[in-house]
């Protein structure tokens, strides 16, 4: 080699180290250099003794190079790991990262990041961007397209489970005369039959139909994955009251229709699951609280973006049929109007429910609780449906 | 001794331990928490870009910067994980996660079975395959650190599990005996199962059984690793007893009533006041319904709060006695001077303001604890740092068995 020459030409670039081959804790006394490779900067062992021992040389990479952890502050000294060739380790730190940065040495973005403020802001900037971007847009994106891929069986068998739960705690048979159920189902089984091409979200998902009524969680319905469709004896009592049609009862139905052509549970399932898993590995190191918090803020946001969607699904579908929406939009108001008077029922994990404003007042809501509430502001949600359009309803 | 270097300075035919030079190196932490919190940020921002990719190196690098500062005896510890083998341990860990919550969450009831029954069995070999991939990750002065436990043996020390089924096992079967025959209670038409004072005494075995199996279990462990961990040709060396284990944990346990005896009168002096002038507000309905959500979410602080001095002196007091009473064959012996009190002190110091910061104090938390810990061991070698031969170690397999561990929160940095 030309070592010999190099210690002579440019003794500048050499720099003391010990190196440890491995065989033994006791270090060699050696001369450092770096000589710049197209692929980075090799390093070259000149071994102190035996006198006249030939210089060792380890391509780039064989040579497992330490990050630079600050641009003020050397450590005492370095370590730089040579694999199975061992260690070595250098004392002149800034000299050593003077000679590789010579040597033409490309550190990565971490180190980047790492020893200049000017980066780590942008980096920083630039992450707080497309973390938003990603979950406003790509995961639920993503969860769509995913979607696509659930076979049918699943989403039955988790309906019917979902199902069986809610019968053992919260729901009971209903006291619905059977007359009025019947009547009730074939105004559903017409309006799903009606459903127009264009309001289909998957092509070939083909839901069993059905409904079915329930008595307790008051005046609420909900959509199974699967097509099933259950309404509670509160709710009808709720449109009786209030003097409204079966127009209102119809357009809830065409809510809970919406939810299962759009397959809004298995969607959020899939959502949940990349919200917490990200979020967990994302923002778990700064704070259980901060990663669990905005995972929850987030997916409440899905929440609401599906229940505009079924609402938009419920206008398009009710102008199809030529129904009008505004008796549902007054039913809504009117439950939201009772529920604030009584107590607030929760609604149970997994099934969704359409007309209750759940959280606050049917007044319009301060920005920060309508970030906590599971539906859009429900006078907002009446006024489009009394009108029979909604401004973010794609035409 | 006849393994050493025979170009080592040192006399080889030393007779003892004390009639030999010693040299006392106390350990040092060279880090500062400002540097470890830009290495922390750039990780955080990097994960988040990566939506939790970055993962692995994130930890090399945290790893990197901890051992690199680390120095013994002069010369600093290295962490040559391959990167490669991180990347994939991490990969099949999400692969693993993924496909048990699709199980759990569509149902199947039997797959979910069989991943948590795996989970149980393959424990002590997942933790020991982390072992042996973080020891052999580990490299000071050129030789490699090493975990020679067969299989065998880790599975061997692992009886406390079984243990502990087979005495719950028992407490139920006893339990089937001394029960008597329930009684028609006249009011409500019910059978009422009667609870004797031989049924509460048999449980409470069953419960300080079950403690001394978890501390049995812990013992095996510690003992197992410092015990078949070899540096180059020199394996490690253990002197603390079970006794002492069983000690620390009733100490602790102590501590953790008397915290919570102190955080339950601190909590009834303010919710007391509290109370008094909420009662003169006339919204009282309103108030109660935040008062009740808050003591809920207060409550599980309040455990956490009060649990924080135990956990910090049970981990005090097992460094100290860990790390006074281990050593490298005849070469090496750590000593360690940790105050109990003053390390309480800063965990619970550095709790609060992580929680006041949103969590943006951890890292300088964190280096302010390595450090107070890594300070406190001073290192006596006998005849010199550069006598210890090497043997041929190669990095391990186990990157999967690393993930899984620091998944289960047994984290790379102590």
């Amino acid at each position: 080699m030309k070592a010999s020459q190099e210690f002579t030409v440019a003794p500048g670039d050499l720099l003391p180290g010990r190196w440890f081959d491995g065989r033994s804790s006791q270090a060699r006394p050696v001369l450092v250099g770096l000589q710049p490779t197209p692929r980075g900067p090799s390093l070259l062992l000149h071994p102190l003794a035996p006198p006249g021992e030939a210089p060792t040389v380890l391509r780039h990479a064989q040579v497992g190079w330490p990050e630079t952890w600050s641009a003020q502050r050397p450590p005492p000294r370095v370590v730089v790991d040579l694999r199975e060739h061992g260690s070595l380790e250098v004392d002149a730190v800034s000299e050593w990262q003077a000679a590789l940065a010579a040597a033409g040495a490309r550190p990565g973005l971490a180190q980047h990041m790492q020893t200049r403020w000017s980066v780590l802001l942008a980096v920083l900037l630039a992450a707080a961007i497309g973390l938003l971007l990603f979950y406003r847009y790509g995961t639920p994106w993503a969860a769509t397209q995913l979607t696509r891929w659930v076979p049918m069986g699943w989403e039955t068998a988790m309906a019917d489970q979902g199902l069986q739960e809610m019968d053992d705690g919260l729901l009971k048979p209903s006291k619905l005369a059977p007359e009025r159920q019947a009547q009730l189902r074939a105004r559903f089984d017409a309006l799903a039959q009606q459903i127009p091409p264009a309001l289909h979200r998957y092509t070939h998902y083909a839901p069993q139909w059905t409904l079915e009524f329930r008595a307790g969680m008051g005046a609420n319905a909900f959509a199974l994955p699967g097509g099933r469709v259950v309404m509670t004896d509160g709710l009808v009592q709720a449109a009786a009251r209030q003097g409204l049609g079966d127009e209102a009862l119809v357009g809830v139905l065409a809510h809970e229709i919406g939810h299962v052509v759009h397959r809004h549970t298995t969607r959020m399932v899939v959502e949940q699951g990349v919200l917490q898993m990200g979020l967990g590995l994302a923002l778990g190191d700064v704070s259980g609280i901060l990663s669990t918090g905005s995972a929850l803020l987030t997916g409440l946001h899905y929440r609401r973006s599906h229940e505009r969607e079924a609402d938009c699904f419920a206008l398009g579908l009710m102008r199809h049929a030529a129904l009008p929406t505004a008796p549902m939009g007054t039913l809504l108001l009117a439950i939201a109007r009772d529920e604030d008077e009584d107590d607030k029922k929760q609604e149970k994990d997994g099934a969704r429910s359409a007309p209750p404003g759940k959280h606050g007042s049917p007044e319009a809501a301060h920005p920060i609780w309508s970030l906590l509430s599971s539906h859009p502001d429900t006078v907002e949600r009446a006024s489009a449906l009394q009108q029979g359009q909604a401004p973010h309803c794609p035409q | 001794m006849d393994q050493r270097n025979s170009s080592s300075s040192t006399p080889a035919n030393a007779p003892s331990f004390a009639s030999t030079m010693i040299d006392a190196h106390p350990l040092a932490f060279t880090g500062s928490g400002g540097e470890y919190f830009r290495v922390w940020i750039v990780n955080v921002l990097l994960s988040i870009v990566t939506l939790g990719l970055y993962t692995p190196w994130a930890r090399r690098r945290t790893a990197q910067y901890f051992y690199g500062h680390t120095q013994v005896a002069g010369s600093p510890l290295e962490f040559t994980a391959p990167q490669g083998k991180m990347v994939k341990g991490f990969v099949l860990l999400v692969l693993i996660t993924l496909a048990y919550n699709i199980a759990a969450n569509t149902g199947q009831d039997l797959a979910v079975a069989l991943f948590l029954l795996a989970g149980a069995v393959l424990a002590p070999f997942i933790w020991a395959s982390a072992m042996r991939f973080r020891l052999s990750a580990t490299r000071w002065r050129g030789l490699r650190l090493q975990f020679a436990a067969t299989w065998r043996e880790v599975y061997a020390a692992s009886w406390p599990v079984f243990a502990l089924a087979l005495v719950w096992f028992g407490v139920f079967l006893g339990l089937q005996v001394v029960t008597p025959e329930a009684v028609l209670n006249e009011e409500t038409g019910r059978k009422m199962p009667q609870i004797t004072a031989t049924m509460v005494a048999l449980v409470a075995l069953g419960l300080v059984l079950s403690v001394l199996c978890f501390i049995r279990l812990e013992f095996n462990y510690s003992s197992l690793l410092v015990l078949r961990s070899r540096l180059g040709q020199e394996p490690g060396r253990w002197k603390p007893v079970y006794l002492d284990f069983v000690r620390i944990w009733g100490a602790t346990a102590l501590v953790f009533l008397l915290s919570v005896v102190a955080l339950s009168a601190l909590i009834g002096l303010v919710v007391g006041s509290g109370w008094m002038s909420l009662g003169r507000s006339p919204q009282l309905g309103m108030w109660l319904f935040v008062l009740i959500a808050l003591a809920f979410v207060g409550g599980l602080l309040a455990l956490f709060l009060a649990s924080a001095p135990a956990r910090a002196y049970r981990e005090a007091r097992m460094f100290q006695l860990l790390w006074d009473n281990i050593g490298v064959s005849q070469v090496a012996r750590f000593k360690c001077d940790l105050g109990t009190g003053g390390y309480v002190w800063l965990r619970i110091r550095n709790l609060l303001l992580t929680l006041l910061t949103l969590g943006l104090y951890r890292p300088f938390a964190r280096v302010s604890e390595y450090r107070m810990k890594t300070e406190s061991v001073t290192l006596h070698v006998k005849g010199g740092v550069d006598q210890v031969a090497g043997t041929l170690v190669r990095q391990q397999d186990g990157g999967l068995g690393d993930a899984l561990a620091d998944a289960a929160g047994l984290d790379l940095i102590g």
